[in-house]
């Protein structure tokens, strides 16, 4: 595989050798995995090979078997679901085994040793009792293996993970961070030198800047190690920045597998490319991205014929009788499509991205003065009107739980979660925190809507400090406050309660703005708010219990629920992230349009910057990009996306990934660490200099003020804006850049 | 811009409009209530073939209960049938009589209104006050939890049976509510603290904040949100409390740290232990009643406490009451877990 030592090879060129070279690993032919004797397919006729040294990306949305074609690459499809088929190995010294042919004993060795998975939760992986390095030792040990030189290969795997190796060994597990575990877990999985590594969803739980960081790091390993990587993944653009195939599975089969840029750019498969276009992301105009209507069928009712043709928009009765076979498409080497009508998918369904990339740049060069600025900088100052919600140098900070040993021995230890913020949000205002998990967006935000009493500052709801109210000082009583305020939370599994139905949870809002309506009209109102956010039939709905409806249906409750309270204040707090990629956008559209319909104003939390583009500029908002309790730079979607001003703000639009296939293959992460610093102890002067690309003397001692821009919209907290600034005149930082305008080219 | 489709409703009323007059009625109230607090959960009980058994052999003992209330069996005195009769010989005598010719299923009704009440004192004594201590010591947390854990630490380092013991003999109870609650004087420091780390987590719940959110009074999250929640558990628990009376009861009874109030289970056991029933067959019987008699009762509980627990799960609920199946898939876990 000379083409995988130098990652430096233009994409088409990789995967066209790619093709050529015929040294499958692994050959899976007719693999079936059923549940209840046979009934229930949970995945269905599987026949797909993968080639030594490839990186083949996996796409599915929950619940469409992905988790069980990976366990079903090991044999350890959970009991009682059965695995049937076939599934070769083939070994380097080219002989060939079928794993489902393995006595345990020749099992045991084979995982880890010959496949190796790494799973998405670290924590769940790790024993918590257990040092890290104790997990290696025991690892090298039930394998008979080498200890001590094994631990030479960790820790040569944890330093090219940027790991200090010393210090993650000497470690429990709870004492890294959650991008520290995945990393350790990553190298734990390899330290038996396996050939092929299966990872199921490994960065889900992780914010983008860290995915995006780790991918680099995997893209790295595989050249360096030749490993065969099979990444299953939700998030399509993520992984196609490393794959060199992909696959898409929709309904428990395989809807269409091939080579990376013909998937992107030329799929063959309506479910792809409608995936492709409801995906949110930097590049396609807001108005192209659509999400599909409906929701992926459960195991137990799968459609007959076509299983996408509930939701396809070219589906004919041909489709609803017939199972299109998976059968290669002409014209793209190995790459196989499940449709009967693959030519017209690719007619009648333009991708959104990459083709209006240039206008729309334009559009945006030819009306930066009239169109975002305006309006953003009406809503930033001009409104001489009390604002409804005004934060004052708000500050949270947490004493740290600490162990009874601790309480004698330390001094408690303080985090600040929220330093020093002052933001006002007017009425019908949309406002996005966007920031890396640990930046103390989340707690910002339930400071903002009285959930979070400040330690410092104050916070106001049009012009009543919110505390003195709780109090009692103010002449506007507290319930009034309380119910102005919503919330809407990230998981909808415990969003509502399990123990209620829906009518009883939608019955709970109105007891307060409502508190004497009878039975029927207290329906009525449910019911039609449920129709509102498009859960029909709304009647069937209202019977139910939480369990019976899936996550987009729970977090439309949810929205549901907050909406019954009439508020002037909506904090949706990372409210799409556990939501199929398919729906979000759906979901986004709702908010924002209901929002007009309400009018209220929204706080939305989020990683992603591509969510918060989608909604900052639908709703002509602004997005707060957030960096360890601070507020770093602030503005409108566009100017933040096409001029940002903080470096920071550079990284995350570097992490978020993009569908450009020429920009595709990312270059290293412009930071200098990866992981953020210890709240606790936030480094002195700007707190970004640890990592910050074009760092300064300067920045070490002195703290950059959030500014407002001369030339743009919004403000910015770095020395960068300031032409006179001492900043220019010191030395840059060790591994900064010495010339700090390579930085400038966007 | 609302469209009402196939809303009931005469008079279009959408989740906008103001208040109407219509208040709800009384009727309303208990029609609803009825249906969620009565109706649903007695089909799923019913549903289980173990909780109907449960239930049947718990309406033995209420029937018990009622024909010594009533009055309507005839009350134990000696001599007055013959002497260690067998059981099932003489109908007018169905279970046999002792020693001294008492009537053993008189001796068993006698004392089971005495019985119940005292192992529904130990349930309910038990179960409340870890219920209470438990959720708010859990849900308020801070100081209030310090003190309220700090006691039930010290409650529950006491030894419990000396410590009954103790407080049977000096206060010997005869009342049997009184009686039940000193047998499970300290049970519920221990429930309670399992009860406070459930409450603890339910309260991190994302709809417990929602409530919070939307200014739920703290008495109604509570009682709306926590206590279901931890409803299954308390049932279950509630249960072995009753069955720890009973077996305490007995089990002190027999020892004689309890004052003999007139005959009950476990005196009867005591007496016919010690005229031998162990070793003389004529005798057998007289052992035997009262031991039946007290498994019986706790088998019971226990099969009605497992169907409890389905009562109280919303997925068994939804499936049985014959509401549209679980839509939910095994989950694939792609919640993305707390981002601070
Ligand atoms: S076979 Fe028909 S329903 Fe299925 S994806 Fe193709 S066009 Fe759509
Ligand atoms: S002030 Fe310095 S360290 Fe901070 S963001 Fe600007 S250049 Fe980077």
């Amino acid at each position: 595989m000379a083409t995988n030592t130098d990652t430096n090879t233009s994409p088409t060129d990789d995967t066209a050798s790619k093709r050529v070279v015929d040294d499958p690993i692994l050959e899976i032919e007719d693999t079936n995995v059923t549940y209840s004797e046979g009934d229930t397919y949970v995945l269905e006729d599987v026949n797909v090979t993968i080639d030594r040294h490839e990186v083949l990306g996996i796409v599915g949305e929950s619940g469409s078997g992905k988790s069980m074609f990976a366990s079903a690459l090991l044999d350890a499809v959970p009991d009682p679901g059965l695995l049937t088929g076939k599934i070769h190995y083939n070994r380097k010294d080219g002989s060939t085994v079928d794993i489902l042919q393995m006595s345990d004993e020749e099992l045991r060795q084979f995982r880890w040793e010959e496949i190796s998975m790494v799973f998405q939760g670290a924590m769940s992986s790790f024993n918590p009792t257990m040092k890290v390095g104790s997990h290696f030792k025991e690892t090298l040990r039930t394998h008979d293996k080498n200890v001590s030189e094994g631990m030479e290969f960790a820790r040569e795997l944890l330093e090219n993970l940027y790991l200090e190796p010393e210090r993650v060994l000497d470690s429990y597990p709870h004492e890294l961070s959650g991008g520290m575990q995945q990393r350790a877990l990553i190298a734990l999985s390899m330290v038996l030198d396996p050939e092929v590594l299966v990872m199921d969803e490994p960065t889900a739980a992780l914010d983008l800047l860290m995915q995006r960081s780790i991918l680099q790091l995997l893209d790295n390993l595989q050249s360096e190690y030749d490993l065969t990587i099979i990444f299953i993944t939700h998030d399509l653009p993520l992984v196609a920045s490393l794959a060199d195939r992909m696959a898409i599975i929709y309904a428990f089969q395989f809807a269409e597998i091939g080579p990376r840029d013909e998937i992107i750019g030329n799929s063959a498969h309506p479910y792809t490319r409608e995936l492709l276009n409801s995906t949110p992301n930097l590049d396609a105009p807001l108005e192209d991205m659509q999400p599909i209507e409906g929701e992926g069928p459960a195991p137990v009712n799968v459609p007959s014929g076509c299983r996408y043709h509930p939701r396809c928009q070219l589906a004919t009765e041909k489709c609803r009788t017939d199972d299109p076979p998976f059968s290669p498409v002409d014209g793209g080497g190995g790459h196989r499509s499940a449709c009967h009508y693959r030519e017209e998918a690719r007619e009648e369904i333009p991708l959104n991205f990459g083709k209006t990339a240039e206008d729309f740049d334009q559009q945006l060069v030819s009306d930066p003065t009239d169109g975002p600025n305006a309006g953003s900088t009406a809503t930033l100052e001009t409104t001489s009107d009390t604002p409804l919600l005004s934060l004052d140098d708000v500050e949270v900070h947490f004493g740290e739980e600490q162990s009874l040993i601790e309480r004698f021995t330390q001094d408690p230890t303080v985090v600040r979660a929220v330093d020093g913020i002052s933001l006002d949000i007017e009425e019908q205002d949309l406002v996005c925190l966007l920031g890396e998990s640990g930046c103390g967006k989340t707690t910002l935000g339930k400071t903002m809507i009285g959930l979070q009493k400040p330690t410092g500052g104050s916070i106001e709801y049009r012009g009543h400090d919110i505390w003195e109210a709780k109090a009692g000082n103010t002449d506007i009583p507290y319930k009034e406050v309380r119910s102005a305020l919503q919330i809407i939370h990230q998981d909808p599994g415990s969003a509502l309660n399990p123990n209620r139905r829906i009518a009883d949870i939608l019955t709970e809002p109105l007891r307060h703005t409502h508190p004497n309506i009878g039975r029927a009209e207290r329906r009525d109102r449910m019911h039609s708010l449920l129709e509102r956010v498009g859960m029909t039939p709304a009647g069937d709905f209202l019977e139910r219990y939480p369990h019976q409806l899936s996550g987009g249906e729970k977090q439309r409750v949810a929205l549901a629920r907050a909406l019954l309270m009439d508020p002037d204040a909506i904090l949706a707090d990372e409210a799409i992230s556990a939501v199929d990629v398919s729906l979000r956008i759906g979901i986004m559209d709702l908010m924002l349009e209901l929002q007009a319909e309400f009018d209220t104003s929204f706080l939305f939390i989020s990683h992603d910057l591509s969510n918060a583009r989608y909604f900052a500029e639908h709703g002509d908002g602004r997005i707060a990009v957030m960096y360890l309790g601070e507020i770093v730079e602030i503005g409108s979607a566009e100017r933040l996306i096409h001029d940002p001003r903080h470096p920071y703000t550079e990284v995350l639009r570097w992490a978020t990934p993009n569908l450009d296939l020429d920009a595709m293959d990312a270059e290293d992460p412009p930071i200098r660490e990866i992981d953020v610093p210890d709240p606790v102890d936030p480094p002195s002067g700007c707190r970004f200099h640890t990592r910050c690309p074009v760092a300064r003397e300067a920045c070490r001692e002195e703290q950059p003020k959030l500014a407002e821009l001369d030339d743009g919209d919004g403000a910015a907290a770095c020395f960068r804006e300031d032409p006179n600034h001492a900043y220019w005149n010191s030395e840059p930082l060790d591994g900064a850049a010495e010339n700090p305008e390579g930085l400038e080219q966007h | 811009m609302v469209t009402e489709t196939d809303s009931s409703s005469p008079d279009d009323i959408d989740w906008r409009s103001e208040t109407s007059s219509a208040e709800m009625s009384q009727r309303d109230r208990l029609a609803e209530f009825y249906e969620q607090s009565i109706y649903e959960p007695a089909v799923v009980a019913w549903s289980d073939v173990r909780t109907r058994l449960g239930i049947v052999i718990l309406s033995v003992y209420l029937l018990m209960a009622l024909v010594e209330v009533l009055g309507l069996w005839r009350n134990p005195a000696p001599n007055q049938a013959p002497r260690l009769l067998a059981p099932f010989v003489n109908m007018q005598y169905p279970l046999g009589t002792t020693q001294s010719g008492v009537d053993l299923f008189a001796l068993i009704v006698d004392s089971t209104p005495f019985i119940l009440l005292m192992v529904l004192a130990g349930g309910v004594w038990a179960t409340s006050v870890a219920i209470v201590v438990g959720t708010i010591s859990g849900y308020k947390g801070g100081t209030v939890d310090t003190v309220i854990t700090s006691i039930s630490d010290f409650f529950m380092a006491i030894p419990g049976l000396p410590l009954i013991i103790i407080l049977a003999i000096a206060l010997s109870p005869e009342n049997p509510i009184l009686l039940g609650v000193i047998l499970t004087i300290n049970y519920w420091a221990g429930l309670g603290r399992s009860i406070r780390s459930q409450v603890l987590s339910i309260r991190e719940a994302s709809y417990v904040e929602a409530s919070r959110t939307m200014g739920t009074s703290t008495h109604r999250i509570i009682l709306k949100d926590v206590l279901p929640n931890i409803m299954p558990y308390v049932m279950v628990n509630f249960v072995l409390a009753a069955r720890y009376t009973i077996f305490a009861s007995v089990g002190l009874y027999f020892i004689g740290v309890l004052p003999y109030t007139g005959q009950n289970w476990g005196v009867t056991l005591n007496n016919a232990y010690n005229q031998g029933g162990l070793f003389t067959l004529e005798a057998l019987h007289w052992l035997l009643v009262p031991i039946v008699a007290i498994v019986g009762l706790a088998f019971g509980l226990i099969l009605v406490s497992q169907g409890m627990d389905r009562i109280f799960n919303p997925r068994v609920r939804t499936r049985l009451t014959g509401k549209s199946e679980s839509v939910e898939e095994e989950s694939d876990n792609e919640n993305t877990s707390a981002w601070v």
